[in-house]
């Protein structure tokens, strides 16, 4: 019946597996594998620094397993782009890639550009708001891709599913993964359920998966690509790595509340197109919060669109960049 | 040595800190890196696993941790006939449960312990992948040691067991730290750190331990200070008592007594003892006083070859020596009379506040200085002394 128990055997990693870095640069170099990684930032300004001095540092310096360094911002208003230059990254305005393309704001939007932008096999995304930033999160990530042809995608999670002094510790999801997307999976696509973490920002991919996937531009991205790439590959085409602990910002319930609408309109978008939904109504673009003042309450409503960029494949620059056209 | 090859040192030194460019992200990431594992006293294993790790990652010829937790790595030099010990104590005053991440700003670095002592540290395992890539091969023996317990109650133990212990030639110390550049320790003065503690009997007397501590400060202030040894006593920190409307029942006092002469701290040591003992007499009173810190006075003198040529080195650079050469770091070495000195690698600020920081742009030129003084010591300025 279901692949989950094997999928986790065989599939779910620690980063402490992946100690041996040189072992992992031969085989990379053996394969002939090229890995990028792409940074998105808006205002980062506070961590930006850190995240590419310790990767430029240990893994390229030192390691040599990232082939180049990019950070694709969004139009930060602070000083994201002169710390990260400073200190030896590639930096890209999203709104400068591919202008033809237009430019919309959000996280998607930069992670679909450095599919143009990058030139990795592999690309490893990795958020710029983490607190604890340390090599192996891209090291943990990229491993099960050099390491097993077959996985295309290597996703992060951060708390380990394991007894530990006879206790069995609850995975530990965030609270939309909890509250929305794991009900969701468990419902629709119980498979998905072994993925411990689903909306994590670090993610490694290789770029035959990327090219061929539609990125929704806002919060339904991660929630997009692991029902696109389950459906074109299945679970086996996953696989996690346990990174340990993630510090990070803590998100207001409020800014969840827009996360979980723009991943329900992934999600139902999904479901219509494969014909498993009938009868559904236009998804409505807005959002409705309420703020209460003295004894007066407030409609808020939030245009939220999740609007989706194609397959990389489809677009003519990319396949002219590529060569795609000649064959 | 010579005046020919100090002065090929100073050549050597223009330029230098530019040379150093290529290193700076490699020492910055070893920077946040050893910042954001926590190191309390007696608390710094992982640290200094990680240390161990990076001094296996330069090829050191040997790597260890000794048996109380040091952290140690050998280069071997052309001659092996001396070594240089370069230290980096490995702990900080921060507790595990303070925030340990820092933030890397374009011109400095914020963190709890960055300056005292991550940056010191990284310069340590960064040191010998640097002298390797820029091609500088020194005649001595380099022993590279992260030492702990260095601080308060830690009493220096780690770089005391391995001066103790340590079956090595050793030409000098250098003792390095964050901060500030400029820093030139040579000397230590005498201090006794000490720790006097009141309890009293409830069954026997209603009296409040905190009388008992006034009592024994008052008692305290009243000891002549001899000025000519630049004598002086800190009240540091006190606590005691459960509640404000019970009697205390214990009380403590930290205290650190300073001065230029062993012989002054050890007969004022005698006369606080007679003191706390002549309170304990009270019915249902005990006092007791325990040492917890202490060191030696003693040092180099400021005409000695190391100081000589390491202020000129420094002064070579641009660096401004800064006027006070005690630092309780030298009294280690005062007790095994090794010669040494204590060098700062950058400016910083707020130290040992959570909002410390280091600047960067002065870095290079702080570890320019250590390469400079160690060149001297591999030339035999300590030897012919």
């Amino acid at each position: 019946m279901l692949n989950i128990d094997n999928w986790l055997q065989s599939n779910t990693f620690h980063h402490g597996q992946f100690w041996d870095l040189l072992g992992l640069i031969e085989e990379k170099e053996k394969k002939n594998l090229t890995i990028s990684l792409c940074i998105p930032t808006l205002n980062e300004e506070k961590t930006i620094g850190k995240e590419v001095v310790l990767f430029k540092s240990e893994l390229q310096d030192r390691y040599p397993l990232l082939d180049e360094i990019a950070v694709i911002d969004s139009g930060s208003t602070d000083r994201t782009l002169e710390v990260a230059a400073s200190f030896g990254a590639d930096v890209y305005h999203s709104a400068e890639i591919l202008p033809e393309m237009g430019f919309n704001r959000g996280k998607g939007e930069n992670l679909w550009k450095a599919i143009y932008q990058l030139k990795g096999d592999i690309i490893v995304y990795v958020d710029a708001d983490i607190k604890n930033i340390h090599p192996r999160f891209v090291y943990g990530l990229v491993a099960p891709l050099i390491h097993r042809n077959e996985i295309k995608y290597c996703k992060a999670f951060y708390d380990r599913p394991l007894a530990l002094s006879r206790e069995i510790r609850p995975s530990g999801g965030g609270r939309v993964t909890e509250i929305l997307v794991r009900p969701l999976f468990s419902l629709f696509f119980p498979e998905l359920t072994a993925i411990i973490q689903p909306l994590s920002g670090e993610y490694a991919v290789r770029r035959e998966v990327l090219e061929r996937i539609p990125f929704p531009v806002g919060y339904g991205v991660e929630t997009s690509h692991l029902l696109d790439v389950y459906f074109e590959y299945g679970l086996d085409a996953f696989a996690q790595t346990d990174l340990d602990r993630r510090v990070h910002r803590h998100q207001e319930t409020r800014d969840l509340g827009k996360m979980s609408f723009g991943i329900l309109r992934t999600f139902f978008k999904r479901m219509k197109a494969r014909g498993m939904v009938n009868d559904l109504p236009e998804l409505t673009a807005n959002l409705r919060q309420f703020l209460a003042q003295e004894n007066r309450y407030e409609q808020v409503i939030h245009e939220i669109y999740e609007e989706e960029r194609p397959p990389m494949i489809e677009v003519p620059a990319y396949r002219e960049k590529y060569g795609l056209d000649a064959a | 040595m010579s005046d020919v090859d100090m002065e090929k040192i100073m050549t050597r030194m223009n330029g230098l800190a530019g040379e150093l460019e290529p290193f700076r992200e490699m020492l910055l990431a070893n920077v946040v890196m050893i910042s954001e594992i926590p190191a309390p006293t007696f608390g710094e294993e992982e640290r200094i696993g990680f240390l161990q790790q990076r001094f296996t990652e330069s090829g050191l010829d040997t790597t260890s941790i000794d048996e109380v937790g040091n952290g140690v790595g050998i280069l071997s030099g052309t001659e092996g006939k001396q070594t240089i010990l370069l230290t980096a104590h490995a702990d900080t005053p921060f507790p595990v449960s303070e925030n340990h991440s820092c933030t890397l700003e374009t011109d400095r670095i914020l963190g709890a312990g960055v300056a005292d002592n991550s940056l010191g540290l990284a310069v340590l395992v960064t040191l010998p992948t640097i002298l390797e890539g820029l091609n500088i091969r020194l005649k001595s023996d380099l022993l590279f040691l992260g030492t702990i317990g260095s601080l308060e109650q830690g009493n220096q133990r780690g770089l005391r067991f391995f001066l103790a212990n340590t079956n090595r030639t050793l030409a000098a110390g250098l003792s390095i730290e964050g901060a500030p550049l400029g820093r030139l320790h040579y000397r230590s003065m005498a201090s006794l750190g000490g720790m006097i503690s009141c309890h009293v009997r409830r069954k026997v007397s209603q009296i409040s331990a905190i009388e008992i501590i006034n009592r024994i400060i008052n008692r305290l202030g009243d000891i002549e200070l001899p000025e000519q040894t630049h004598t002086g006593l800190v009240f540091g920190e006190i606590s005691g008592g459960a509640s404000y409307k019970i009697p205390a029942r214990n009380t403590q006092l930290t205290f650190q007594l300073r001065s230029d002469d062993d012989k002054t701290v050890a007969d004022i040591r005698k006369q606080i003892n007679a003191i706390v003992d002549d309170e304990a007499r009270e019915k249902g009173v005990s006092c007791h006083l325990e040492g917890i810190a202490w060191t030696r006075a003693g040092g180099l003198e400021s005409d000695h070859p190391l100081v000589v040529l390491t202020r000129k080195i420094m002064t070579g650079l641009g660096i401004q020596p800064r006027e006070s050469i005690y630092s309780a770091i030298i009294s280690g070495y005062v007790e095994q009379e090794l010669p040494a000195i204590c060098l700062g690698m950058t400016d910083g600020d707020n130290i040992n506040y959570p909002d410390e920081y280091v600047e960067i742009e002065p870095i290079l030129t702080g570890v320019a200085q250590l390469i400079g003084v160690l060149m001297a010591i591999d030339g035999g300025c300590c030897a012919q002394y």
